[in-house]
């Protein structure tokens, strides 16, 4: 099964309380029509919630009109294309390393995302062309 | 998401139902903490109807384990799913967070 998904972006519109829903719907249609382990559903909403999140929210979005989501599911395994015109963000070089091994209370708020993203996508490529930022990856259920 | 709770003497369970994610996190966040008394020593979170978390959940609730921390109470959860499980073995949170297969589990600790 394959969906794509236009999200035009403005100031007034496409805020993360929107486009989230609009993820979680479409998502949920696919793991019913391509029978989904409960893992890849949820590993896959994750995944598109951090990058919404990034490209929504991080960083400048000043120049941000449009995010392009291609979602091709076989074999219980989704792949995922992203592609907006928002500020060059790289999810495999642009976010340091979360510390895993710190105590409760040395562990500092924030910063898993992206590292979620990298440890839950496989064939992970990243380019940057026309201005665009292409973000290709593939989630499999937990292995 | 939806919360119910429950006390027995220092300890209180809190059900927590529902997604959580970037749209409802800060929410989530008062939401838990609204549930908790100064007498509270022990807060169990069970997640067993917790459809879904996101790395804002995950957010939240090291903010609200860490504000139990600091006044020498105790977070853990219980009865997660095989999806949140996930989520939760991915971000080392089953290292800092105690994790119990059950209520009961829990309670004795």
């Amino acid at each position: 099964m394959r969906r794509l998904l236009h999200l035009p972006h403005s100031t007034q519109h496409s805020q993360t309380s929107d486009v989230l829903p609009l993820i979680e719907n479409v998502l949920n249609e696919m793991a019913e029509a391509d029978d989904w382990p409960v893992t890849l559903t949820m590993r896959a909403n994750l995944i598109l919630e951090e990058l919404m999140l990034n490209t929504l929210t991080h960083g400048d979005t000043s120049g941000l009109t449009e995010i392009n989501l291609d979602l091709e599911s076989e074999s219980h395994a989704l792949t995922i294309h992203v592609t907006d015109d928002g500020s060059p963000f790289n999810p495999l070089t642009d976010a340091p390393e979360p510390d895993l091994t710190l105590p409760l209370s040395e562990r500092p708020i924030g910063g898993l995302g992206v590292y979620l993203v990298r440890t839950m996508g496989e064939e992970i490529e990243y380019r940057r062309e026309d201005n665009r930022n292409h973000l290709k990856l593939v989630v499999r259920p937990e292995s | 998401m939806k919360f119910s709770h429950e006390r027995s003497g220092d300890t209180l369970v809190v059900n927590a139902s529902g997604r959580v994610d970037g749209s409802n996190a800060s929410d989530f966040l008062d939401s838990l903490q609204g549930t908790f008394d100064p007498g509270d020593q022990r807060i169990i979170l069970n997640l067993s109807s917790l459809e879904y978390i996101s790395s804002a959940g995950l957010r939240v609730l090291l903010m609200a384990a860490q504000n139990l921390d600091k006044q020498e109470k105790s977070l853990s959860v219980c009865s997660m799913t095989e999806a949140v499980g996930d989520v939760f073995r991915i971000s080392g949170f089953d290292q800092i967070i105690d994790v119990f297969p059950s209520v009961e589990d829990a309670k004795q600790g």
